[in-house]
């Protein structure tokens, strides 16, 4: 018996020495936090490529943007993180009339274009991000279809039940998609609405995150779907068959955005990381990395590749960032209640 | 003086003479009201008050809305079918397993297998299903060529959960089946009943209040799944637990996320109450008394034990099949379009999710222990002493685990956030959470260990001139050690694999593996979700091995396996 309790004791305390090590190992020295939007494998290799240029350590956890909005407010009275990185903008707008965020104006302020920021200084865009139709070249073929390049094409019978997009509750590409039609419609809502409902007929799972649907387009789970061309091209660079194609009646894009959060515990950690975010320093990096967001600063090259996509683009509007924040949630939950259940 | 004063009195009497004992259940009660009952009442308030008044109209106005009057019909109707599904299922299991006089090495194979699902992360399921039967699934597509398969809906919820949670009906009736002595069958037969006749006579009668306790259990379970309806209900099907996720998260609407837990809490307390007042009853009287004589068990024609086991053996497969595509999926580059095998979803899992598994790490281990010593000593207070408040505690420790995640997770986010105790963010609440639910498999472990403990030798001990405490830990601790170890067990287990508490309680410093699947799957990493989930899997393996192993080696006469501690 007694041998027993030794080995008993011993292994305790074994894990008791083993668990305090792993807590003790972490403890870097200059760290910033933040909330990113941009999924982990963009915002990973960018984070270190910012410590490599100047040692500060991001520790970051990746959210949706309705998730991140609801964290960031919700720790209004203590704020957990020092930056909000990436997303569409109407989620920073809609932060703004919260109150959670400092203005801070980076060094490229100046020379980026009015759109790219909030004449304060709440938010500057990082990239622009214009949504597309993504489909399964398989599925188009199997059908006879054209790659779609009307809303009203997804209407076909053909698609109902094969479109996966994303749920306007957690999503900002929702979101955006949302305002899109809404341009299309000159704001009618009830027009709209009306082809939002006549839509739902084709969907086969709203997703959680918004590139959500990517991959069931690109295995052929799902016929088409509509994303941002960053997570559309990224399908396509993975090798999956899928076409992307533009509305005739045009379709939103939308600003990425960054945005110093107020109350901050490094705010000067997080500041230079705007600073960074917002320079070529960081937006030169995209192709490297093959992240195909289109730069927002004027001196970064289009890469060609999405360049030539992007020439296919005959219609595309930048989203009236001021209306889709200040109704971003009345919109959204008008979609739940009327969209949503049909 | 009325009795109720009378019996407080002695009540109080016998705590103050005994010091350890009274300043326990003093200690236990601060921790009790802090833990769990201030965080429900705050869901309450949030559900019942407006600017100061109390109020229906926060129930009213988001019942009001279509899509929750319809995750909350559709959240009942789930549940009952799981039930209805899952306790057929594990009955037929069981009976099988016990009455059909399989050799050990069969119906060791068949634990082995059954167990697979209970301790797995979420979401397992839901991507395995995916694989196989989605669109392009391998055998919906690939082997039977269905090119408009739907998977999104009821059908794949109710058919994912069911093998999830059947093996908690297996258990729960493997034990009763297993008490019936199969004399009492003798008896019949020898008086010249068909084996169908003492089925439906005997056999069956006896095991009711064990189907009903096994389908509330499963209604329970099935009511507060929040993972896998994420993934698979698809929009024409939501259900309370994930609307209440949304609402929160994607909405921001803290006052509906708990104006929604609190009515998923109606159904689920209703579950609590039936449990422990109806069936717990019934329960007990049925599987007292000790197997007598041995004899041949009859109940099942040898024609019919071969299909019996044919059939439990087919669904074995597809659990173990759909383990294999979850390992298959982790190896290789992109499930459904490239099937080149590589390591690079475990590079990731082992760099960028290396703080993931040291998180979850430190708080399973640290919630381990505390929760397994919470629930030894908890359990031993209850079933060992007499004290005021003896039955209230033993309610209140169970309430956290009896109720869907989801409510607790909500109501920790809500309770914690602010001052006084402002833990949002550290990695204490999300160990208090596990500690203050899953601690409460541990409390039920060791009552049922010490109700078969004799009393004498506790008595003996203080009749020598012991005091408590010395009786405590010369006698009373060498005998809950095997209590300790299962609760040890089922706190690490449930803490690495739990998410619809914790979800909401994750932070920027904090994170866990089962959020990670979960963030990696929306994501659509799917091969790094797999390769997580083998990884969580092997983990557990491991410690169930361990701690069978401790097992082995305290164990105690009537002691209980560890599998049958994660039934319910």
């Amino acid at each position: 018996m007694k041998t027993k309790y030794k080995l008993l004791s011993f292994l305790l305390t074994l894990t008791l020495v083993f668990s305090l090590l792993l807590s003790i190992a972490y403890a870097a020295e200059q760290t910033l936090n933040a909330y990113s939007i941009w999924p982990e494998n963009w915002a990973r290799p960018m984070f270190e490529e910012f410590e490599k240029a100047t040692g500060i350590h991001v520790n970051f956890i990746r959210f949706s943007s309705g998730e991140a909005l609801a964290r960031v407010i919700a720790e209004k009275g203590n704020p957990k993180v020092d930056v909000l990185f990436g997303g569409p903008v109407a989620t920073h707008i809609a932060g703004i009339a919260e109150g959670v965020f400092e203005p801070y104006k980076p060094l490229a302020f100046d020379v980026l274009a009015d759109r790219f920021k909030d004449p304060d200084g709440y938010w500057v865009g990082i990239s622009d991000d214009p949504l597309v139709f993504m489909s399964n070249e398989d599925f188009l073929k199997e059908n006879n279809l054209n790659p779609p390049s009307s809303w009203y094409d997804l209407l076909d019978p053909a698609y109902e039940g094969l479109m996966q997009m994303a749920d306007a509750r957690t999503s900002g590409t929702a979101v955006t998609r949302i305002f899109s039609i809404l341009e299309v419609f000159d704001r009618d809502e009830e027009k709209a609405f009306d082809y939002m409902k006549k839509l739902n007929k084709s969907i086969q799972v709203y997703t959680k995150s918004g590139g959500g649907g990517t991959i069931p387009v690109g295995l052929g789970e799902a016929g088409a779907g509509i994303f941002f061309i960053v997570d559309a091209l990224k399908t396509q660079q993975e090798g999956y068959k899928v076409v992307v194609s533009f509305p005739k009646e045009g379709i939103g894009t939308s600003v990425e955005a960054i945005a110093l959060i107020k109350g901050a515990k490094n705010p000067e950690l997080g500041k230079k990381l705007i600073d960074w975010a917002s320079s070529p320093a960081m937006q030169n990096l995209l192709s490297k990395y093959k992240i195909n967001f289109v730069p927002a600063h004027p001196d970064v090259d289009v890469e060609p590749g999405l360049a030539k996509v992007l020439e296919g683009a005959a219609n595309v509007f930048p989203i009236d960032s001021k209306f889709a924040g200040e109704n971003r949630k009345r919109i959204v939950e008008k979609w739940v209640e009327e969209v949503l259940p049909q | 003086m009325p009795a109720f004063f009378i019996k407080l009195k002695n009540g109080f009497y016998k705590l103050t003479k005994d010091p350890a004992v009274f300043a326990s259940v003093i200690i236990i009660w601060i921790f009790l009201i802090i833990f769990i009952l201030f965080p429900l009442a705050k869901i309450l308030i949030l559900t019942f008050e407006k600017s100061g008044h109390f109020t229906f109209s926060n129930i009213a106005e988001i019942l009001a809305k279509r899509n929750h009057i319809k995750a909350f019909w559709n959240s009942l109707l789930l549940a009952t079918l799981v039930g209805i599904s899952g306790t057929v299922l594990g009955f037929f299991f069981a009976f099988t397993s016990v009455r059909a006089n399989l050799s050990r090495g069969w119906s060791k194979f068949l634990d082995a297998a059954i167990i697979l699902p209970l301790i797995s992360p979420p979401f397992t399921m839901a991507i395995t299903i995916i694989f196989s039967f989605g669109r392009r699934g391998i055998i919906t597509y690939n082997l039977l060529g269905f090119t408009r398969f739907n998977i999104y809906g009821m059908h794949s919820v109710l058919f994912a959960e069911t093998i999830t949670f059947f093996p908690i009906a297996y258990l729960t009736l493997k034990a009763i089946l297993a008490g019936i002595d199969p004399t009492v069958e003798d008896m019949a037969f020898s008086l010249g009943s068909s084996r169908g006749r003492v089925f439906n006579t005997v056999t069956l009668p006896l095991t009711v209040p064990g189907l009903a306790n096994s389908f509330l259990l499963l209604f329970a379970a099935s009511l507060a799944d929040f993972a896998t309806p994420l993934i698979l209900a698809g929009n024409k099907f939501p259900v309370l637990p994930t609307e209440a996720f949304l609402q929160i998260t994607g909405l921001f609407d803290i006052r509906g996320g708990a104006v929604l837990s609190f009515i998923l809490l109606v159904p689920a307390f209703t579950v609590f109450v039936l449990q422990r007042y109806w069936v717990a009853q019934k329960y007990y009287v049925t599987i007292t008394g000790k197997s007598g004589a041995q004899t041949e068990i009859k109940s099942v024609a040898p024609w019919a034990r071969k299909i019996f086991l044919g059939i439990c053996l087919s669904i074995c497969l597809l659990i173990l099949y759909l383990y294999l595509l979850l390992f298959y999926a982790s190896i290789v580059k992109a499930f459904g379009a490239n099937y080149e095998i590589t390591l690079k979803h475990y590079v990731v899992v082992f760099t960028e999710g290396l703080k993931a598994i040291k998180d979850t790490l430190i708080i399973a281990i640290t919630g381990m222990f505390c929760g397994g010593f919470y629930g030894v000593i908890i359990g031993y207070l209850i079933s060992k002493k007499d004290f005021i408040s003896r039955s209230s505690m033993e309610i209140v420790s169970l309430l956290n685990y009896s109720l869907p995640g989801t409510i607790v997770g909500i109501a920790y986010l809500l309770a914690f956030n602010n001052p006084p105790i402002a833990i949002t963010g550290t990695a204490l609440i999300i160990i208090a959470c596990y500690v203050f639910r899953y601690g409460a498999t541990s409390i039920r472990t060791t009552v049922a260990i010490l109700q078969q403990i004799d009393p004498s030798i506790e008595e003996a001990s203080a009749s020598l001139g012991a005091k408590s405490i010395t009786t405590f830990r010369r006698i009373t601790i060498p005998l809950v050690l095997p209590a300790l170890f299962n609760g040890l067990g089922v706190v690490f287990i449930r803490s690495m694999t739990a998410i619809s508490a914790t979800i909401f309680l994750v932070s920027i410093n904090w994170t866990l593996i089962t959020v990670r699947i979960l963030e990696k799957m929306t994501e659509l990493e799917l091969g790094v979700a797999a390769a997580f989930s083998v990884l969580v899997v092997t983990i557990v393996f491991i410690v169930i091995i361990f701690i069978n192993l401790f097992l082995r080696i305290f164990r105690q006469e009537g002691a209980a396996d560890l599998s049958n501690m994660l039934g319910g």
